[in-house]
């Protein structure tokens, strides 16, 4: 199949990532911004997948239709990540004590692996 | 002592006394095993399933939870804090052992069917674990 290579790759990615966000939507990651964030960052990164999509030169219509839907679900999945509607950092909070780091920023940082 | 709230895992609330180092250690390492075998459940869904690699990151999250479990067991954690813990270790020793753990199949990289270049989504989210803090202390 004639699928560009880093279609692909974002779209493995992107599926790894939302299923750890989802995840984190079960903690108390659900009202922090670092969660919100992420949430705003992967939706991007979505819609961007869908756009190069769009230009890319895939002349197999079923193909492009397939990704098309690929690209539908997990952008349904970003959309539907819940976060709260009041969001503060859990650490400044003072709930998080995971030290410097926020995993669910740290796994948006695995779409870094895509070249 | 005061307790404050630092986590939810599998649901339920988990509250600590302030200062509690060990039981925070054991809180946050499964606040954060909660979110990677997440992500291995998506890997799971993906070509990796068919690989080499998952199959042996998820035998070392097997094996480190077990290590964790015994090391929570040992641990001076209070008696009922102990015994809710270990049951979500349980729990993600259950998830774990769901996940593929058969290492004689090809590297989806060799297959040339993944095309990601030197990084590895599976190793990548086992690095996860490793950046939290506070580190294992000494039981």
């Amino acid at each position: 199949m004639e699928i560009p290579e880093d279609l692909k790759n974002q779209m493995l990615g992107l599926n790894i990532v939302l299923g750890a966000l989802q995840s984190a939507t079960g903690e108390i990651c659900k009202s922090c911004i670092g969660l919100e964030g992420a949430r705003t960052k992967v939706g991007k990164m979505v819609k961007k997948l869908g756009m190069d999509l769009d230009t890319a030169s895939i002349s197999c219509e079923k193909t492009k239709a397939d990704l098309q839907a690929r690209i539908d679900t997990l952008s349904k999945a970003a959309e539907e990540l819940k976060v709260a509607e009041e969001c503060e950092c859990q650490k400044t909070a003072g709930n998080c004590k995971l030290g410097e780091v926020c995993f669910v920023t740290a796994g948006v940082d695995l779409m870094k692996l895509v070249p | 002592m005061a307790k404050a709230r630092c986590g939810r895992i599998l649901g339920e609330d988990i509250y600590i006394e302030e200062g509690d180092t060990t039981t925070l250690y054991f809180v946050n390492q499964l606040r954060v095993y909660q979110v990677v075998l997440a992500a291995f459940k998506a890997l799971d869904q993906d070509i990796c399933h068919d690989g080499c690699s998952l199959p042996s990151i998820v035998n070392k999250v097997i094996k480190r939870l077990g290590k964790l479990k015994n090391d929570l067991a040992a641990s001076d954690v209070a008696a009922e804090k102990k015994e809710s813990l270990l049951s979500k270790v349980d729990s993600f020793l259950a998830d774990a052992n769901r996940l593929p753990q058969d290492t004689s199949q090809t590297c989806r990289k060799s297959a040339g069917e993944c095309i990601i270049g030197s990084g590895c989504f599976a190793t990548g989210a086992l690095n996860l674990i490793d950046i939290i803090e506070p580190k294992a202390p000494k039981i």
